[in-house]
C-alpha cells in the first residue's frame, strides 16, 4: 500500500508542480520576447524620454521582471519624427517599443511628422507630470488671477517656457489663458531650449513668468528660493515640496493639463505581445525599485492599459487641435 | 579660511580609497572617450548613469565629473595629431596644434596641451571654490540680450581667424551661419533649408561639419598633393621638453585664457567652445608674433587648451549653485544627481556639503591624475604619425566615419560628412579659411535665437540691446575690437 501510494505521489508531484507553474504563468505565458527588446528613446540622452527608457529598463532588469534584456536606444531627430519614421517601417515587430508623450500628437499636428499616434500600437500610459506657473520671488503677482489680469492688460508680458511654440509648455499656458477668459494667442510666449534655461531667465528677471514641468521645478522651490509658484495644472494638490501650491481649479480657473508619458509599440504589434508588455509595466509599477526611482524623479503613476491609453490619446488629440487652431499653429 | 576648512572636509571625502579609485577611473575613461570622436562626454555620461545608481551621490558625481573634464583634457589629442576635433571645445586647438604636428613637434604640442589643460583646470577649480556661490548671480544676469551681445563679440574673432583675405573669411563665416540655420526654427516651428528631409529637422551636427572640413578635407588634400603615398611620411614626434623661453612665452596666455575660460564656462550655454575661440583670438591679437598663429605657434595651443578646461570646470557653477544645467553635458549630470536623490540648487552647499566639496576636492586630484596619466602616454599615442601615409589616411577616414556614425547611427550623416569633406577641400584649394565657418556655425544659432527672444520680450524694440549695461559693454568691446586694428593699420600706413 505504502509502495503504491509513494508511486502515485511520485507521479502526482511533478504533475501538480507543472499545473501550478502553468497556472501562475498562464497570463504572460502566451508570448515572451525571444530576443532582446529594443526600447527606443526618440531623442538624445538626458531628456524626458531618455530618462523614462533608462529608468524603466533598469527597474525591469533589477527586479528580474523579464528574461530578456531591454536595450535602451537613442534615436534623436526632428523632435521624435526620425525615430517614428523608422519604427513605422517595422510593422508587426514585437521586439521594438518606444517612450512617448504629448509630442507624438503635437509634432504631427504642427505638420513636421508624417506619422502620428494612430500609426502605432498603444501599450500603456505610465506616469504623468503637471505644468507649474512660476514668477520671481519678489514679483507683484500673488495669484494666478493677478497674472492673468496683467496679461489681459499688457499683451507684451513675457512668459517663458521650455519648449518650442506649439509644443507642450506653450499649449499648456495658452489653454490656461483661454480658460481664464483671455485669447490663447494673446500670450507672449518666449520659447527656451529647456525648462532649466527658462528658469534661469526667470531668476535673472529677463522674463516675467515661466511655465514648465512641476517635477523639474520642484528642486528650485523652497524657503530661500528666488522663484515662487502660482499654480499647478493638476486636478488635486501635489505632494512633497509642492504641497503648498494651489491648483488652477482652486483659483477658479477650470483647466487641468497633464504631461503624460507612456510606451507604444510598432504598428500592428501582435496582441499577445501587447498584453505581455502591458502586464510587464503594470507589474513594474508595483515594485519598490520603481517607487523609489519615481519619487526621486518627481513622477506620479498614471497607469492606463493599451485600450484606455488609445482612447486617451484620441481625446488629447482633439484637445490639442483646439488650442493649436486658436493659436493659428495648426499645420497642414 | 572657511573655504580652506571646507576644502579640507572635501578632501576627506575625495581621499576615501573608493573615491580615489572613482576619480582615477573617471578621468581615465574620460581621456579615452575624449580621444575618440563621436563618443562625446554627453553620451558617455548617459551610459554611466546606470553604474552610478547604486553609489553614494558624492562618489557618483566625482566619477561623472571626472569623465567630463577628462574628455575635454583628452579631446586635444585627435585635434593635434589628426586635425580631427572630437569635441567642439577642442576645435581651436587644431589651428596651431596640427601645424605643429606636421612640423615634427607633435610631442611638444601634446605636452603643451596637457600642461595648459592642467593649469586651466586647476585655476578654474580655485575660482569655483572661492567664488561659486556669488557667481550664481552673474550666471543669471545673462538673458537673451546679453547672450546676443556675447555672440557678436565671439564672432568678431572671425577677423583674427581669417589671415590672408578678410573677405574670404567673412564669406566662410556667412556660410557657417547659414548651416547653423538648417532645421526647425525654435521660435516659429518653421522648417528652414530642410528640403523636406526628416534628417535635417534638427539641423546638422557640429561634429559632422568639423570632421568633414578639417579632417576629411585634409585627407583629400594630401591625396591630391601627395599622389597617394609617394611622399615620405614626416614621422618625427619630437621632444616633449619645453625650453625656459617657451615656458615664459606660454605662461601669460595660459593665465589669461584660464580666467577667461572660467567666466565663459559659468554662463549657461556659452561653455568650452566659445571660451576656447575667445582665448585663441585674444592671444592672437595680444601676441607680438600674432601673424604666426595658425602656422604652429605654441601660444595658439596653450590658450584654447587652458580656456576649454577652465570653462568645463566653470560650467559646474550654475549646476551646483543654481541647479540649472549650463550645457548639454551638465544637463545629463543634473539628471543623474536627481536620480541619486540629490537636488542641486541654492540649498545644496548647506544640505549636501559632502557632494559639493567632495566634488571640488576630487577635481584637484583628477587634474593631477590627468597630467600624470597623459604625459607618459604622449610618445605612445603620437606614434600614430609614424604610420606609413596610406595607413594613416585610411585610419583618419575610418576614425571620422565611426565618429559620425556612432553619434547618430545615420547613413545620411555619413553622406553629409563626405559632402563637407569635399566642401572643405574646395575651400582649401581656393584659399578660404575653415575656422571662421566653424566658429560661425557654433555661434550662429545661439546668436539668432537670443536676438529674436530679446526682441520678442521687448516687443520689437531694438534699444533692449543698449539699455542693458552688460549687453551694451559687450557690444562696445566688439565694436572696438573691429575698429582698433583698422585704426592701427591707418596709423602705421600714415607713418610709412
Amino acid at each position: 500500500m505504502t509502495a503504491k501510494l509513494s508511486r502515485l505521489s511520485f507521479l502526482a508531484l511533478p504533475l501538480a508542480a507543472t499545473m501550478a507553474f502553468g497556472a501562475a504563468t498562464a497570463q504572460a505565458d502566451d508570448w515572451e520576447p525571444t530576443s532582446s527588446v529594443e526600447f527606443i528613446a526618440p531623442a538624445n540622452p538626458g531628456g524626458g524620454w531618455d530618462t523614462l527608457v533608462r529608468t524603466t529598463s533598469r527597474v525591469i532588469q533589477e527586479e528580474g521582471l523579464a528574461e530578456r534584456n531591454f536595450a535602451a536606444i537613442n534615436t534623436p531627430g526632428g523632435g521624435g519624427a526620425v525615430a517614428w519614421a523608422q519604427i513605422a517601417r517595422d510593422a508587426g515587430n514585437p521586439h521594438k517599443i518606444f517612450a512617448t508623450s504629448p509630442p507624438i500628437i503635437l509634432v504631427p499636428l504642427a505638420g513636421t511628422s508624417r506619422y502620428d499616434h494612430t500609426d502605432f500600437t498603444p501599450i500603456a500610459r505610465l506616469i504623468t507630470d503637471y505644468s507649474i506657473v512660476l514668477v520671481p520671488a519678489d514679483s507683484e503677482y500673488e495669484s494666478l488671477n493677478d497674472l492673468m489680469e496683467a496679461m489681459a492688460e499688457d499683451a507684451s508680458l513675457s512668459v517663458g517656457g521650455g519648449s518650442a511654440p506649439g509644443s507642450m509648455d506653450h499649449i499648456s499656458i495658452a489653454g490656461l489663458a483661454s480658460a481664464a477668459g483671455l485669447n490663447a494667442s494673446d500670450v507672449n510666449y518666449i520659447p527656451f531650449s529647456g525648462g532649466g534655461e527658462a528658469m534661469t531667465n526667470l531668476m535673472g528677471g529677463h522674463v516675467e513668468a515661466v511655465i514648465t514641468g512641476a517635477g523639474e521645478a520642484a528642486g528650485q522651490l523652497g524657503e530661500d528660493s528666488d522663484i515662487r509658484a502660482l499654480g499647478v495644472s493638476a486636478p488635486e494638490r501635489l505632494g512633497g515640496s509642492l504641497a503648498d501650491i494651489p491648483t488652477y481649479l482652486e483659483q477658479d480657473i477650470d483647466y487641468t493639463f497633464d504631461i503624460w508619458r507612456g510606451v507604444m509599440g510598432t504598428p500592428d504589434m501582435p496582441e499577445e505581445a501587447v498584453s505581455y508588455y502591458e502586464n510587464l509595466f503594470a507589474e513594474m509599477l508595483e515594485t519598490d525599485g520603481w517607487v523609489e526611482a519615481r519619487d526621486q524623479l518627481g513622477w506620479l503613476d498614471a497607469y492606463q492599459d493599451s485600450e484606455e491609453f488609445g482612447a486617451f490619446l484620441d481625446e488629447q488629440k482633439e484637445l490639442f487641435s483646439e488650442v493649436l487652431s486658436e493659436l493659428g499653429l495648426l499645420g497642414d | 579660511m572657511e573655504a580652506f576648512n571646507n576644502l579640507m572636509y572635501g578632501f576627506g571625502i575625495a581621499l576615501e580609497p573608493m573615491n580615489i579609485a572613482y576619480v582615477f577611473f573617471g578621468v581615465f575613461a574620460g581621456t579615452i572617450i575624449g580621444m575618440l570622436p563621436g563618443l562625446g562626454p554627453i553620451s558617455a555620461l548617459a551610459l554611466m548613469i546606470p553604474i552610478t545608481f547604486a553609489m553614494e551621490p558624492s562618489s557618483g558625481l566625482i566619477l561623472m565629473a571626472g569623465v567630463y573634464y577628462g574628455a575635454i583634457f583628452g579631446g586635444s589629442t585627435s585635434s593635434i595629431l589628426l586635425n580631427a576635433p572630437g569635441v567642439a571645445g577642442t576645435v581651436a586647438t587644431s589651428f596651431d596644434g596640427y601645424p605643429m604636428a606636421k612640423q615634427g613637434m607633435a610631442g611638444k604640442a601634446l605636452a603643451i596641451a596637457a600642461y595648459s589643460s592642467f593649469i586651466g583646470g586647476t585655476v578654474s577649480i580655485i575660482f569655483l571654490m572661492l567664488v561659486a556661490p556669488m557667481l550664481g548671480r552673474v550666471a543669471v544676469s545673462f538673458g537673451p540680450a546679453e547672450y546676443f551681445a556675447l555672440m557678436v563679440l565671439g564672432l568678431t574673432a572671425v577677423v583674427s581667424l581669417s589671415d590672408k583675405s578678410l573677405v574670404k573669411g567673412l564669406i566662410a563665416a556667412v556660410i557657417g551661419v547659414m548651416i547653423s540655420i538648417i532645421g526647425i526654427d525654435l521660435q516659429t516651428g518653421t522648417e528652414r533649408y530642410t528640403f523636406g528631409s526628416a534628417h535635417l529637422l534638427d539641423g546638422i551636427d557640429f561634429l559632422v561639419v568639423a570632421l568633414g572640413i578639417f579632417a576629411l578635407a585634409e585627407v583629400f588634400y594630401m591625396l591630391l598633393r601627395g599622389g597617394g603615398g609617394k611622399e615620405q611620411p614626416r614621422n618625427a614626434i619630437g621632444s616633449l621638453k619645453l625650453s625656459g623661453k617657451e615656458c615664459r612665452a606660454i605662461a601669460a596666455p595660459i593665465g589669461r585664457s584660464s580666467i577667461l575660460g572660467f567666466f565663459t564656462g559659468v554662463l549657461p550655454g556659452a561653455g568650452a567652445t566659445i571660451g576656447s575661440f575667445l582665448g585663441y583670438s585674444m592671444e592672437k591679437r595680444l601676441a607680438k608674433d600674432g601673424d604666426t598663429f595658425g602656422k604652429g605657434n605654441i601660444k595658439g595651443v596653450a590658450a584654447p587648451e587652458a580656456a576649454n578646461n577652465a570653462a568645463c570646470t566653470g560650467s559646474f557653477v550654475p549646476l551646483l549653485t543654481l541647479g540649472v544645467p549650463g550645457s548639454g553635458t551638465t544637463a545629463v549630470l543634473l539628471g543623474a544627481l536627481l536620480v541619486m536623490g540629490v537636488t542641486p540648487g541654492p540649498a545644496m552647499i548647506e544640505s549636501r556639503p559632502d557632494v559639493f566639496w567632495g566634488v571640488i576636492a576630487s577635481m584637484y586630484l583628477g587634474n593631477i591624475f590627468l597630467l600624470v596619466l597623459n604625459l607618459p602616454l604622449i610618445p605612445l599615442i603620437a606614434k600614430i604619425l609614424d604610420m606609413p601615409r596610406p595607413l594613416l589616411l585610411s585610419l583618419i577616414l575610418i576614425f571620422c566615419m565611426i565618429g559620425v556614425y556612432g553619434m547618430s547611427f545615420s547613413v545620411f550623416d555619413l553622406l553629409l560628412l563626405l559632402a563637407f569633406g569635399l566642401i572643405g577641400l574646395g575651400m582649401r584649394l581656393f584659399g578660404f579659411p575653415a575656422a571662421p565657418l566653424i566658429l560661425a556655425l557654433i555661434l550662429g544659432d545661439i546668436m539668432e535665437e537670443s536676438m529674436r527672444r530679446a526682441l520678442q520680450i521687448s516687443g520689437g524694440d531694438w534699444s533692449i540691446f543698449i539699455d542693458k549695461p552688460i549687453s551694451m559693454w559687450l557690444l562696445i568691446i566688439a565694436a572696438l575690437s573691429l575698429i582698433l586694428p583698422l585704426v592701427k593699420k591707418a596709423i602705421a600706413g600714415a607713418r610709412a
